[in-house]
């Protein structure tokens, strides 16, 4: 099927199967539907088990879906090999996790700089971006620390850096918030939503806390893997 | 790239200082110990090879023709062919020194035993530039006294007539017109060459002495050559045939098969070795490897969820076990040249043991051998359990699924 070039994002009719064993599935989402614009800010909620990271984990080509399509950009990510699935995600998707997931032996600026490092920028373009980023984030003075020497918030606000600086095309955050305080989280998601404005880059972050649904643009509510509610502002 | 790469093999190296340190230790004694092996039995096979080529065949001997089956005094090399060799050797440049030597069998007896003997006429000057003969003696002096009436003999032949420096042996044989001949002689040196042949069996007698004794005007049994480059005995030995084709050329190797046989078990030596080597090393570092990688899933999870191709992580982890068994292999290389070197220039000194390496005509005092094939075949079989180690490593990382991984909080 020819992707139709309107929409940034296209979640087609996605379903996932869970199989733990051969007689037992488990439908983790049903028939998702749903169309994304470059430089929206959108939260997808939802109760615990609603189906929330499987569907970000699909759209970021981390998971297969056992039915329907992916496309960004204009391109069919359903059904890429794992190289290049590997290179989308690199050149073009950036991934903030609940549990920040820092390379543990590398410096704040070495992770932000890690995917820069790896789509072939110089040391200098690395360094200025890095630099960049981080004041932007108010982690300029953090970045020779190793992540075990931070703090959980200021963990995310590194990981947050490292999804933004390469210029993705899209960022996918999984409930970054969850392990934070609650002003702590909201100071996340407003440096977020001022990196979606300044950056463009469009943001997807899941989340079932009300305060920081509530900072979102757009909200997409989930429930026993079914898309029950898509509000926009 | 490379940089961050190196960063996270170090790093993750670092974080388990003691495993690596064992590790690196493990591949360093095992090279340590397997260098000195090889090292110094390569000595003692080159030092028993070196002792046959200095007191007996030379790098290549000439014989008359069918001596080597009928050890007769009518299988000698005839005077005409000696003096025409003579020419063809004195003019050879690739020759550093030939000897000619007179040899019967014969019986050797004091008052109380007798043994079977090969009694040998040499000239003892040019046995010394030729194979340093004076440097085996052990006992008594380097000569056969003012009259000729001396004789040196083996030691282990010393032992067995119960006769020492200044005793009197009697030696029989058949002259060339098949006359049994007797000459009484007195010990005047006894020498040790651990070439067994000659240690047990020999009695070296003055040539001029030996000629009158076995009525021998003309012709030599046996002529000795010692190269200057020993690379070059295959093309000498070729030459010598076509130019004497009435004489019978023969290599040290030829005289003395069990020695080359000592060679071709060294090989097979170097070759266990190797794969003891590659063993070792490949059991260690897959043992840590192994461990890292299951410690790590969720990292790897990480590098591969924010774009990091399959190839970075098996550039990581090739890095680490790259850095361990290089570490491991410099470090026990280091060591080991240095022990061989000392053992090369000092010898190492098994006297303690010397009655039962007399037994296998072999030297107390060995010295070492540094090849740079040890080196090599040690590095390749590191490399090889380095890329064998990363190769399961990497297959477990697979089946562990890493991206899912980082899910689980």
């Amino acid at each position: 099927m020819t992707p139709v070039m309107t929409e940034f994002l296209q979640i087609r009719q996605i379903s996932k199967l869970y199989q733990p064993d051969k007689e037992v599935e488990v439908p983790a989402l049903d028939n998702i539907n749903l169309s994304i614009e470059k430089g929206e800010f959108v939260v997808i909620s939802g109760p615990s088990g609603s189906g929330k990271t499987t569907l970000l984990n699909i759209i970021g080509g981390l998971d297969l879906p056992t039915e329907g399509q992916i496309i960004l950009d204009g391109k069919l990510l359903t059904g890429l090999a794992e190289r290049e699935l590997a290179g989308i995600r690199r050149d073009h998707i950036g991934f903030v996790f609940q549990a920040y997931n820092l390379l543990p032996v590398l410096t704040a600026r070495e992770n932000i700089e890690y995917v820069m490092k790896l789509q072939g920028r110089s040391r200098e373009k690395c360094r200025a971006r890095s630099l960049m980023v981080a004041e932007k984030l108010g982690i300029a003075s953090l970045l020779d620390k190793l992540p075990h020497q931070l703090s959980g918030g200021q963990q995310q606000r590194v990981a947050v850096a490292r999804a933004v600086a390469p210029t993705p095309k899209l960022v996918l955050a999984d409930e970054p918030t969850a392990n934070l305080d609650s002003k702590s989280a909201a100071a996340l998601i407003d440096m977020m939503e001022k990196l979606n404005r300044e950056e463009g880059v469009t943001i997807i972050f899941s989340s079932h806390d009300p305060l920081v649904i509530a900072k979102a643009r757009r909200s997409v509510v989930l429930k026993d893997g079914k898309l029950v509610t898509d509000i926009c502002e | 790239m490379f940089r961050t790469i190196v960063k996270i093999a170090w790093a993750s190296l670092r974080r388990r200082t003691t495993r690596s340190l064992m590790v690196v230790t493990m591949i360093c004694l095992s090279l340590w110990g397997l260098f000195l092996m090889e090292g110094i039995y390569d000595g003692m096979t080159e030092q028993m090879i070196a002792n046959a080529i200095r007191s007996d065949s030379g790098h290549v001997s000439l014989f008359g023709q069918g001596y080597r089956l009928d050890a007769s005094l009518d299988n000698r090399i005839k005077g005409s062919d000696t003096a025409k060799l003579e020419k063809f050797l004195d003019s050879d440049p690739r020759i550093s020194s030939w000897v000619k030597r007179l040899k019967q069998q014969g019986l050797v007896a004091t008052a109380h035993y007798s043994r079977n003997t090969v009694i040998s006429g040499v000239n003892l000057r040019r046995e010394k530039g030729h194979g340093r003969l004076e440097d085996y003696l052990v006992q008594g002096e380097y000569g056969f006294g003012r009259q000729a009436k001396g004789a040196i003999i083996g030691f282990k032949l010393a032992e067995k007539l119960k006769v020492s420096i200044g005793g009197k042996i009697i030696l029989t044989a058949q002259d060339l017109h098949s006359e049994v001949t007797a000459t009484a002689l007195r010990v005047t040196g006894i020498i040790k060459t651990n070439n067994l042949r000659l240690d047990e069996t020999t009695v070296f007698m003055d040539i001029a002495a030996a000629r009158k004794f076995l009525g021998v005007e003309h012709g030599v049994t046996q002529v000795a050559v010692m190269l200057r480059d020993n690379q070059q005995t295959a093309g000498f030995q070729a030459g010598l045939r076509q130019a004497f084709s009435r004489l019978e050329v023969l290599r040290w190797d030829e005289m003395y098969p069990a020695l080359l046989q000592s060679r071709v078990i060294m090989n097979g030596f170097s070759l266990v070795v190797s794969l003891m080597i590659f063993g070792i090393a490949g059991i260690g570092i897959l043992g840590v490897m192994l461990v890292s990688v299951l410690e790590r899933v969720r990292e790897f999870g990480i590098m591969l969820a924010i774009g990091t191709g399959f190839g970075r992580l098996r550039a990581i982890i090739m890095t680490e076990s790259l850095l361990m068994g290089v570490t491991g292999f410099l470090a026990g290389a280091f060591c080991g040249w240095l022990s061989l070197l000392y053992f090369k220039i000092y010898g190492l000194d098994l006297t303690v043991f010397s009655a039962a390496f007399n037994e296998f005509g072999m030297d107390a005092v060995t010295h070492a051998i540094i090849r740079p094939d040890y080196f090599v075949n040690a590095f390749v079989s590191i490399i090889f359990a380095v890329l064998v180690s990363m190769f399961f490593s990497l297959r477990i990382l697979r089946k562990s699924k890493p991206i899912e991984v980082i899910n689980e909080i």
